[in-house]
């Protein structure tokens, strides 16, 4: 009977959680459209529901937040319940912008994790398996590992003129929905650091893989690299999700140091938001919030990827067959 | 006699690693459906030898030849290519299933198509008798029947000749017999195999040859039933008398 009631609970959270998560990204879909196409709908920052809503949150929410001033406890607990109902409207208000900031964010990390990728597997391989080309990616992982993202990205953006000259002069930069020359050295930038860390991740699950099956790859008449490509890294690959998935989850959230080269990301607008309200705490709470989004949807989906490619009978998403 | 006229020839090999001498002047030959057996002590360099004749070591003195043809001038791929080799911890591809496993080969060495090498990975594992496992992962086979998968992603290859590396010695005693079994056939097939292995039944009734090796030196060889009843050397004997006394003698496992 119990059991039933687990699997009932279990259902009726998943169902919520799907209802919650489906509306959250329903919605930041439309924005995204809406502004894509020139704010068909409304403007493209411009919130759905009018200004009017806000106001009336706002003022209902200082009305409860000054409920029972005076006494201790029950003050700070009204306090936080009034500035929970003031921050619905202020979302609902500057949600708008921040979802438009939180594309940027969504480019600037898939680009630069699914890029990172293609420069990190040839990297791992040649720590592993190289003979002189394993010094190279030694020291280029190791120098990348050894400096702080902030300074890669000050160096691309104000040490390199010639990358931005560059990026500025390549057809349909900036317009539509291409992203702006900042975004683009950004997204280098993030290419060149997580790619490094990747690579230190997939050397590991390269590792990993017991080394008889390459030798047995040879033995069939494999070249060293067909061995590595048809045997190890598929494999490597599937082993290495699980800190793939952590590093995603960096990424998205270490994406904001993009604000330090003017692309208008989530905390970037945050920031902005906060200057023009005063209200900082706000700003960065619903950025927090974004944030919150995207890492969840991302870690929920590499756990769907992972036990889709997982191999029959290996690890624990299939233990017992 | 030419070298020529044998599968395999192997003339004063040396190998070290580092300054240890591992092969010091081994010499035999083998010729097409020859089932030799190679049997000594841990440490004496019987895998190193197998390794030797697919290139997979790379060794300083002598030559190797398979069908006349000195292996160092071969192409190494080609070379493994007409070699195959059965390990004793099976190293078959774990993501990949039983049939995958042995179409990988004919598929991505030999260029065959998906259609085709899948139909010869499927008849190697029907000749094995593994047709019903085809689509099962590593994993989710016993260590008998990993073997066999491991002998049919040799057998796809069209091998001149099999390597054995104690295929046997990693598996629960009721296990070998089904790969014994196979081996046998295969024997019976006229296919040309090096075997180093321990099970002195097998080698009494399918060996044409026994050699013993030692300290990297090859101590004495012969047919079965005179190595077993007249051993020349008195190392082969003590041998061969603890080996009787661990696995029970010559009898059929
Ligand atoms: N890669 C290697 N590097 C250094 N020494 C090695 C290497 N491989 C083997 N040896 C040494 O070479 C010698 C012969 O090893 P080999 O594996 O050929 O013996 P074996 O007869 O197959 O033994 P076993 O019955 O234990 O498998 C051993 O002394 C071993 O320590
Ligand atoms: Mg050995």
């Amino acid at each position: 009977m119990s059991a039933e009631r687990e699997r009932r609970h279990a259902d009726l959270e998943r169902g919520l959680t799907y209802a919650i998560g489906g509306a959250i990204w329903l919605w930041l879909c439309f924005r995204w459209l809406n502004s894509w196409l020139g704010g068909v709908v409304v403007g493209p920052t411009e919130p759905l529901v009018p200004q009017s809503f806000a106001t009336a949150t706002e003022s209902l929410g200082a009305t409860l937040g000054a409920v029972g001033d005076g006494v201790p406890l029950v003050a700070t607990g009204f306090d936080l319940v009034g500035w929970a109902v003031g921050m619905v409207g202020f979302a609902s208000q500057y949600g708008p912008q921040l979802a438009v900031a939180a594309w940027l964010t969504v480019v600037l990390t898939v680009i630069s994790t699914l890029v990172g990728l293609v420069v990190a597997v040839p990297l791992a391989a040649a720590r592993v398996y190289g003979r002189v080309t394993k010094y190279v990616a030694f020291v280029y992982i190791e120098l990348i590992r050894g400096t702080p993202l902030v300074a890669q990205l000050f160096l691309l953006y104000y040490g390199a003129p010639f990358l931005s000259k560059f990026i500025r002069e390549v057809p349909g930069v900036g317009q539509g929905i291409v992203p702006a020359q900042a975004v683009w050295i950004a997204i280098i930038g993030f290419v060149i650091n997580s790619s490094a860390y990747q690579a230190e991740y997939i050397r590991g699950s390269v590792e990993s893989v017991d080394p008889g099956q390459l030798t047995a790859a040879r033995a069939v008449g494999l070249d060293k690299l067909g061995g590595i490509r048809y045997v190890v890294l598929p494999q490597a690959l599937r082993y290495a999700i699980p800190s793939w998935t952590n590093e995603l989850v960096y990424l998205i959230k270490y994406s904001s140091l993009a604000m330090f080269i003017t692309v208008p990301e989530i905390f970037t607008q945050a920031d902005s938001i906060g200057s023009e309200t005063f209200a900082y705490t706000n700003a960065y709470v619903l950025a927090a919030g974004f944030y919150l989004v995207l890492v969840v949807t991302a870690s929920y989906g590499m756990s769907k990827v992972e036990a889709e490619v997982a191999i029959p009978g290996v690890g624990s998403s299939d233990a017992g067959r | 006699m030419s070298r020529n006229d044998h599968l395999l020839t192997v003339e004063d090999l040396q190998k070290s690693y580092g300054d240890e001498l591992v092969l010091d002047g081994i010499d035999f030959t083998m010729d097409a459906q020859d089932v030799q057996v190679l049997i000594g002590p841990s440490g004496s360099g019987k895998s190193t030898l197998l390794r030797c004749v697919n290139r997979l070591t790379e060794f300083e003195g002598g030559t190797i030849s398979l069908d006349g043809e000195d292996v160092m001038a071969m192409d190494v791929n080609e070379l493994r290519r007409q070699v195959g080799m059965v390990f004793q911890d099976f190293n078959l591809f774990a993501h990949l299933s039983a049939r995958e496993n042995v179409a990988l080969g004919p598929r991505r060495v030999l260029g065959k198509s998906k259609a085709e090498a899948n139909d010869r990975a499927l008849d190697e594992l029907e000749r094995v008798g593994l047709a019903d496992q085809a689509d099962s992962y590593p994993a989710e086979l016993s260590g008998g029947q990993k073997q066999r998968v491991g002998i049919a992603r040799a057998l796809a290859m069209d091998p001149k000749l099999m390597l054995f590396d104690e295929p046997t010695s990693a598996l629960d005693p009721e296990l070998i017999g089904e790969v014994l079994g196979v081996m046998r056939e295969l024997a019976d097939e006229g296919m040309t195999m090096l075997c180093v292995t321990h099970e002195m039944g097998f080698a009494r009734q399918v060996a044409t040859d026994i050699m013993f090796l030692e300290d990297g030196r090859l101590v004495e060889h012969g047919d079965p039933e005179r190595l077993f009843t007249d051993p020349r050397h008195e190392r082969t004997e003590q041998f061969l008398r603890r080996l009787t006394e661990l696995h029970g003698g010559g009898s059929e496992s």
